[in-house]
Formats: C-alpha cells, sequence, structure tokens
C-alpha cells in the first residue's frame, strides 16, 4: 500500500483551561490514503474540531506527531483546504474574489487567477453568480463557493468541519452529492467532521467514531455500501445495520460522558 | 417590531407630519401670547431671521457655519487620521492595548470643556485651540471605536485566510482592515457628532468667529432669535454632514448595500 496522505501518531492534545488541563485528544492514530473520504463521528466535545485544527496546523500537538505526505506538520498548512460549518466567507468580496483569494495571496497573476476562479465556479454550479456577494446568497450556495474557495487552491486535502449542519435537510442531501462528485473528479482526499451518522455513511469510504474525550479511535468501519449511496441504498438493511452499530458505539460514549460529568 | 415597514413616501408624510404639527403649535402658542417671544420666538420670526442673517451684506451666518464646519473637520480628521491606525493596533496586539488601555480610560472621560484651560494657555485663542479641543475631545473615542470593531472582527475568517496562504501582513489587509471597517465607520459617525459638541464649546468660551461663538455672543444681547438661528443651524449643518458620511458608507461597503441590510 502507498504511503498514507495523513498519518496521525498516537496524537496527544492537552488544553490549559480556568478549570486545569483537559485532555482533548489522546493517542489518536489515524492513516488517511490519497481518494479517501474518512468521517470522524462522535459526540460533541470529543476533540473532532481539535484534530482537524492540528491537521491544518493551527494547533501543535502536546504529544506524538501528524505526517503530511510524510512530512511533519509545521505552521498553518495551505495544502489543507478547510470548510467551515458557517462558511467563513468574506462578506466584501464578490463570489469571483473570494474564489480568487487563495490563487491571489499565492502570488498567482490577475488573469490566472480569475480564469481558475471561473473555472472553479463553474464546477460548484453557480456561474452566472460570479459578481454576487455572499450576503446576496443562500446557505447553501454560500457553502458551494466556500467549496469552491477551498478547491481553487489546488489542496492535497479537505478538512470539512461539519459543513452542512447548519443547512436544511433538501439542501444538505444536494450538497452531499455534489462534495461527491467534485472530489471523486478532482481526486481529493477528504477528512470530514460529522455528527450525523446519517451523513457519514453517505459520504464516507472509512467511518472513525471517536470515544467521548479524551478522544481515541474507538472503532473503524470500512463502508461497503454501494455508490452512490441514494435513498435506496439508504433504506438498505446494510445501511440500518450499520447505523444502528454506530449509533450504539456513539450513545455508550454519550452516556458514559454524562454520567462521568456527574460524579462529584 | 410589530407592523409592516414603512415605505418612502409615508415616512416622509409622516415626519413632515409630525414637523408641522410641532411647529404650528409652536407658532400658535407664541402668536395667541401664551409663549412671550421674548424667551422663545415663533418659528416664522426663527426662519425670517435666519434668512436676513444668511443673505443679508456680509452673510455672517454662512462664515460662522463654514468656520464652525472646518474646525470640525480639521480636528476630527486629525482624530481619525491618529486614532483608526492606533486603534488598529490595539485590536491586533494584546501588549499594545494592555499599554495604552490605562491612558485612554484617563483621557477618554473628560469633557472637550475640561481641555479649554490648558489649550488656551498652551495655544491662545486662535485656530489651533480650536483644532486641539476637538482632537482631545474626541480622540480616545476613535481609539476605543477602533480598538473595538478591530476586536469584532469575526475570528473564522482569519484563520479561513491564513488556511489559504495569506501572510500574517496579508492578513492584515484583505481581512482585518475590510472586516473592521464597518464598525469603524458606524463608530466615526458618531465621533463626528462629539467633535460638534466640542467645538460649539470651545467658541463659546473664546472666539470671536463660529456658531458657538454667534449662539454666545446672542446670549449676551438677551437676542434669542439669533440664540435659536444658532441651534437651528447647528442642527442643519450636522444634517448635511451626516448625509454626505452616508454617501461615503456606501461607496466604502459596496457589499452591505447590495445585501440590504447588515
Amino acid at each position: 500500500m502507498t504511503q498514507a496522505v495523513i498519518q496521525a501518531r498516537e496524537v496527544g492534545m492537552r488544553f490549559h483551561t480556568r478549570e486545569g488541563e483537559l485532555a482533548a485528544l489522546e493517542d489518536f492514530s489515524l492513516d488517511v490514503h490519497k481518494g479517501e473520504v474518512v468521517c470522524l463521528v462522535g459526540a460533541s466535545g470529543c476533540g473532532k474540531s481539535t484534530f482537524l485544527n492540528i491537521v491544518a496546523g493551527f494547533l501543535a500537538p502536546t504529544a506524538g506527531q501528524v505526517l503530511l505526505e510524510g512530512q511533519p506538520i509545521s505552521g498553518v498548512e495551505p495544502r489543507c483546504g478547510m470548510i467551515f460549518q458557517n462558511y467563513a466567507l468574506f462578506p466584501w468580496m464578490t463570489v469571483l474574489d473570494n474564489v480568487a483569494f487563495g490563487p491571489r495571496v499565492n502570488g498567482a497573476s490577475k488573469p490566472e487567477r480569475t480564469e481558475r476562479a471561473r473555472h472553479w465556479i463553474r464546477v460548484v454550479g453557480l456561474k452566472g453568480f460570479e459578481q454576487a456577494y455572499p450576503g446576496e446568497l443562500s446557505g447553501g450556495m454560500q457553502q458551494r463557493v466556500a467549496l469552491s474557495r477551498a478547491l481553487a487552491n489546488e489542496p492535497e486535502v479537505l478538512l470539512c468541519d461539519e459543513p452542512f449542519a447548519a443547512l436544511d435537510a433538501m439542501t444538505r442531501q444536494i450538497l452531499q452529492q455534489e462534495l461527491l462528485r467534485v472530489v471523486a473528479e478532482s481526486r481529493k482526499t477528504v477528512l470530514f467532521i460529522t455528527h450525523s451518522i446519517d451523513e457519514a455513511l453517505i459520504l464516507s469510504n472509512r467511518l472513525v467514531v471517536m470515544s467521548a474525550r479524551p478522544g481515541r479511535v474507538k472503532a473503524v468501519y470500512e463502508n461497503d455500501l454501494p455508490q452512490p449511496r441514494t435513498l435506496d441504498v439508504q433504506l438498505t438493511d446494510r445501511f440500518l445495520e450499520l447505523k444502528r452499530e454506530v449509533w450504539d458505539l456513539v450513545q455508550e460514549e454519550v452516556v458514559g460522558s454524562m454520567t462521568a460529568l456527574q460524579r462529584p | 417590531m410589530g407592523g409592516k415597514a414603512l415605505g418612502l413616501w409615508q415616512t416622509l408624510v409622516y415626519g413632515a407630519g409630525g414637523l408641522l404639527i410641532f411647529l404650528g403649535g409652536w407658532e400658535a402658542l407664541v402668536r395667541l401670547g401664551v409663549i412671550d417671544a421674548y424667551f422663545l420666538p415663533a418659528p416664522s420670526d426663527v426662519l425670517r431671521r435666519m434668512g436676513a442673517m444668511a443673505a443679508g451684506p456680509d452673510a455672517v451666518l454662512l462664515h460662522d457655519v463654514r468656520m464652525s464646519a472646518q474646525r470640525v473637520l480639521m480636528g476630527f480628521v486629525l482624530s481619525a487620521a491618529i486614532g483608526v491606525p492606533l486603534g488598529l493596533v490595539m485590536g491586533m496586539s494584546r501588549r499594545v492595548r494592555a499599554l495604552l488601555g490605562p491612558i485612554v480610560s484617563i483621557i477618554r472621560p473628560l469633557p472637550a470643556l475640561s481641555w479649554i484651560p490648558l489649550s488656551m494657555l498652551w495655544l491662545g485663542i486662535d485656530e489651533q485651540q480650536k483644532y486641539a479641543i476637538v482632537f482631545m475631545g474626541s480622540f480616545a473615542s476613535v481609539l476605543v471605536y477602533t480598538t473595538d470593531a478591530t476586536l469584532r472582527v469575526d475570528q473564522t475568517l482569519i484563520i479561513a485566510a491564513r488556511n489559504l496562504g495569506a501572510s500574517r501582513l496579508q492578513t492584515v489587509l484583505h481581512v482585518m482592515l475590510p472586516g473592521a471597517l464597518p464598525n469603524i465607520l458606524s463608530g466615526l459617525k458618531v465621533v463626528l457628532a462629539i467633535a460638534w459638541t466640542c467645538v460649539i464649546s470651545a467658541e463659546m468660551v473664546g472666539a470671536n468667529s463660529g456658531l458657538g461663538f454667534r449662539i454666545w455672543t446672542a446670549k449676551e444681547w438677551s437676542d434669542t432669535g439669533q440664540v435659536l438661528v444658532g441651534m437651528l443651524s447647528i442642527s442643519l449643518t450636522v444634517l448635511v454632514l451626516d448625509i454626505l458620511f452616508r454617501g461615503l458608507e456606501r461607496l466604502l461597503l459596496p457589499w452591505q448595500r447590495e445585501s440590504g441590510r447588515s
């Protein structure tokens, strides 16, 4: 097997807070291979976002290390493009300028970055909205802009932090399919955080269930459901069986962490 | 907020109606002798007086407006030119904020009036003294508003910019500045009104021109008509400046116009 794009080796992360030390991650190990879509599922506060921020280079782990294409991550890492739950588009820039932002700060000439931005705007289906401001677009359209902005920067990996959590159910389904299509076309690797088990089952090649804080890998599922995961697939016995299994694991952790909190 | 929004025409009609009732009532009370015109002249007299002061051979009123406006703008531009960059730095650096915070806290509560004795000692009563009063009265507010605007820039946007490969300097130029701009501008709009109160106070104490001077000398002669003309002129001038400032805002923040409310 070829070398994994992301290799997390016994990663630990501790924060100093007013209430004392807080372990967000402990002994967290995970390999993500090229072209894979890996979904991290876990109860809130299990360190999912912490791990994403480590991969993006915004946090340095307090133990272990994360390798990107074999090299330790040092500092902010533009090869890992982030997609945020609240889109994080620059409201004062048009769609075109938002998407061209990455190439612009990386020194691309104006015609070059405009062309690249136009290309990715077309890929996500927003042709004709180049001159619109984010505030004029619906949430689903804004997240398409965010996706094309990340892709225009030609990252190796897409890091998605619950990107569809704020969208309505219909839009979410459409965007899930769009994401899979775009990712397949551009052969990107995706690390996707969600607390929706359905979403994880629809998107992932591999599904990682995390334990409650401190976050560790509790279970890994190879997701063998047939692609594309249409509504028919979502109603198969295999889907429901997997969903129940994952749900039991997640629930165990939620209940566990709640009784831990109640302890004096 | 209950009910439908009013259309432009409705707003205008209601506004004009309110004004007519207010002015009509006032006029009637003076005409009927309920109010002594010596203490409060009727609005029609004030307007006539205003016309005379603005039109007469020396057009003294227009000169006053020009002098006051010039003092306000000089002092205001000066405090914005220093206060905005410094406020940005304070918003971005905890150290600078900790260093300057106490000084700002000491200066900010001081009313412009309290600077008059010192400024007169240092600068006499010429134009620089007026600029200084406006500057001292508005500078700390510019700092506080700008610092606050910078701190309120969405942190996710900064993370997003850095993630896309922007350097720290690029993040400041392309994200922090435009992100803080709307709140900086609304802060400056408030400060512009503060600057006006500064200049009127300064002119009342030591000046030989300007709206504050005009109001104060009128008081010496118990000329209530001229006092009201001066007060009305302040309102009108501030109104005009406010409209100009809004225009500037629309020019600088096209994205807020496009998306309606912000």
